[in-house]
């Protein structure tokens, strides 16, 4: 295959130590990898393997110990706070297991908040809201709070918000981890959809062979390291 | 961050909440009505006062004595010359020159009256000064024709004890013994000095009317003669023991007094100005008040360790939103404004609360401290003059009411800030884990 597409995210030797109480864990340990426009990658591995906190560092919701990680050019070792916090605002779409929308806010609420947060007007940004709503096919669930949505359709209401703000990349950790296989997969087969049809780029975390196999591409995970690379069959059987 | 949105969430979580941020704007409401409270008590406190001694007071009448408090009480006396500049200062109305006269007593017939001080005036001058205190209860022509050898007797010297029959009317003669000198005589034991007495016939030419204390002085005590029968009787050289001066404008008694000061060596005369004096009575009071509201204001910092509290546990209860927020794109001071909007709110919500209750606070306290004092303090300023009822009515001041206000806001944001820059500060990823 040739790689024609440009590479949106990088990661170049990315390491990672945790102090468990008394014990240094090396989570991540010299992680090397790269994703392209439009791809849907997959990150596979048992748990305990880094996978997750690989995730964090590549979605710059935390910082690694060595190595750069690089967004659209962008190296996130250079960045304060704040401004990392705004690309996680403008070029990241988080999609987390336990789908973590704010409880007291209803699904339109919840999907509109990067907006708000990007100061975009309110007239705007409920309209955009809406239809990516209707876009995830919660057209008549825009008004519902999270406790009244089942498992599936609170992670639709996840995916939507990481998808507002139109970002360069979507991260989800474990994104069909909570839900029944049934409703994984319609999760699945949604992102699938929206890499295929929008040219979403998207990394998933996931223990699960059968759904990481569904990538155009898996990196195998384990102990902090990649143990390996390969094509997986990019479609989702029925 | 779209403001009205942070305040929508804000208000979304304290209504979610509802006891714990009723508790919680209740210690601020405490805190500001007892400030507002204290502060308009003390307001009204104050302006009463003030009215009442404005009203007691001749505010634009100086009176110049001699000596002064820190040099002793010299006897400086003054002269006509003195008068004369004294007039000629810029905003000065009239200048009169007064002599006293120790020790007199008037006989008319086998009736006898003691004053304890005749005064020596110039009529025609001495009248447009106190204007307003010289009411007739019975007269003879106008002070301009008064002559040589008239009198005019106050309330309660003309009615000793408060008889109903006057001692004597206009047109009547009397006769007033007064001390002439003190004569130094050689007796074979030393010398010795007596006083020597002399009597003189007054026509009266007015009788006063009962008026009370005014500012220093009270004319019911007091009977007048002219000043030249005074100087008649003592001779020269012409002196006198009191300037009184009326000017155009009280708010000038400053410059005036200075002006004045400047004409005579210094501490050889003081100047009592009604208006410095009340300014000082004000400004006295104003300390009071303030002094007062500062201690109330201390319950608004308990109130602020309240709010303290609370948004700690509030921060711990949101440690995962936090963390989502983060996830999303919040930075660490949307974080921050959040929390602090929210405590922001309940400062404002407690002003709102507060404001009212303390002003209808201090209505209270003024019943309560007028049912306790009810015919306790006779004849003090803080009586309504009509009823004897003690009064003070609280004044509501919007600077105050706004300054506590914005004091409450910022006491509940200053305790907010740090849990608010805990909660900013709170590493995402653990934030997300949390449970």
């Amino acid at each position: 295959m040739v790689y024609s597409m440009p590479v949106i995210l990088e990661a170049k030797e990315v390491g990672k130590t945790y102090r468990m109480g008394k014990v240094q864990v090396s989570a991540l340990r010299g992680i090397t990898l790269e994703v392209e426009k439009g791809e849907f990658l997959a990150i596979f591995g048992p748990s305990g393997s880094g996978k997750s906190t690989l995730l964090h560092v590549l979605g710059g919701l935390d910082r690694p110990d060595k190595g750069n990680v690089f967004i659209d050019g962008i190296n996130l070792s250079t960045l304060n706070d704040a401004k990392l916090a705004e690309v996680r605002l403008r070029k990241i779409g988080f999609v987390f297991q336990f789908f973590n929308l704010l409880p007291r806010l209803t699904a339109l609420r919840n999907v509109e908040l990067p907006l708000t947060l990007a100061d975009v007007s309110e007239k705007e940004s409920i309209q955009k809201a809406t239809d990516i709503l209707e876009l995830v096919g919660l057209k008549d669930r825009i008004n519902h709070r999270p406790t009244e949505l089942s498992g599936g359709e609170q992670q639709r209401v996840a995916i939507a918000r990481a998808l507002i703000n139109d970002p360069k990349i979507v991260l989800a950790d474990e994104p069909t981890g909570n839900l029944d296989t049934t409703t994984g997969w319609e999760i699945v087969r949604l992102m699938k959809r929206l890499n295929e049809e929008k040219g979403q780029t998207f990394v998933i975390v996931t223990h699960d062979q059968s759904v990481a196999e569904t990538a155009n591409r898996m990196i195998y995970l384990k102990d902090g390291v990649v143990h390996g690379v390969k094509k997986g069959s990019g479609s989702v059987r029925l | 961050m779209r403001r009205k949105q942070i305040l929508t969430m804000a208000w979304a979580n304290m209504k979610q909440r509802r006891l714990r941020t009723s508790l919680t704007t209740l210690g601020v409401v405490i805190g500001i009505t007892a400030v507002i409270g204290l502060a308009s008590l003390g307001e009204g406190f104050r302006v009463t006062v003030t009215q009442r001694m404005e009203q007691g007071f001749e505010l634009n009448v100086l009176t110049i004595i001699p000596g002064s408090l820190f040099a002793g009480l010299s006897r400086e006396r003054f002269n006509d010359e003195h008068v004369q500049s004294i007039s000629e200062i810029n905003g000065i109305e009239i200048a009169t020159q007064v002599m006293q006269i120790g020790n007199v007593t008037l006989h008319k017939g086998d009736k006898e009256v003691r004053a304890f001080v005749a005064t020596a005036v110039n009529f025609t001058e001495f009248v447009q000064v106190f204007s307003d205190r010289f009411e007739f209860a019975s007269v003879n022509g106008s002070p301009e024709q008064w002559k040589n050898n008239t009198i005019v007797i106050g309330y309660k010297v003309n009615h000793p004890n408060d008889t109903e029959i006057p001692f004597a009317s206009a047109g009547n003669n009397v006769s007033m013994t007064y001390l002439k000198k003190m004569e130094q005589v050689l007796t074979p034991s030393g010398v010795k000095t007596t006083p020597i007495y002399e009597t003189r016939n007054f026509t009266v030419s007015g009788t006063l009317q009962k008026k009370g204390t005014s500012g220093l002085t009270n004319f019911d005590y007091w009977i007048f003669i002219p000043l030249d029968t005074a100087r008649e009787i003592y001779g020269p050289p012409y002196e006198s023991d009191l300037i009184f001066v009326k000017v155009s404008n009280p708010d000038d008694s400053d410059r005036i007094s200075e002006n004045i000061e400047a004409l005579f060596p210094p501490y050889r005369i003081s100047i009592l100005a009604p208006v410095t004096f009340i300014r000082q009575v004000d400004y006295i009071l104003s300390l009071i008040q303030l002094f007062l509201t500062s201690i109330a204001s201390i319950s608004l910092l308990v109130a602020g360790i309240g709010i303290m509290n609370i948004t700690t546990v509030s921060v711990m209860e949101r440690t995962r939103e936090i963390g989502i927020m983060k996830a999303i794109g919040a930075k660490n001071t949307t974080i921050l404004t959040m929390f602090l909007a929210e405590t922001a709110l309940i400062g404002l919500l407690g002003g709102l609360i507060g404001v009212p209750t303390g002003y209808g606070l201090s209505y209270l306290l003024s019943i309560i401290i007028s049912r306790f004092t009810m015919g306790q303090q006779q004849g003090t300023v803080f009586q309504n003059p009509e009823t004897q009822h003690p009064m003070v009515t609280p004044i509501f001041s919007p600077t105050w009411a706004i300054g506590a206000m914005l004091f409450g806001i910022i006491i509940c944001v200053l305790f907010g800030l740090y849990p608010a820059r805990k909660a900013a500060k709170l590493n995402p990823v653990e934030a997300l884990r949390y449970e």
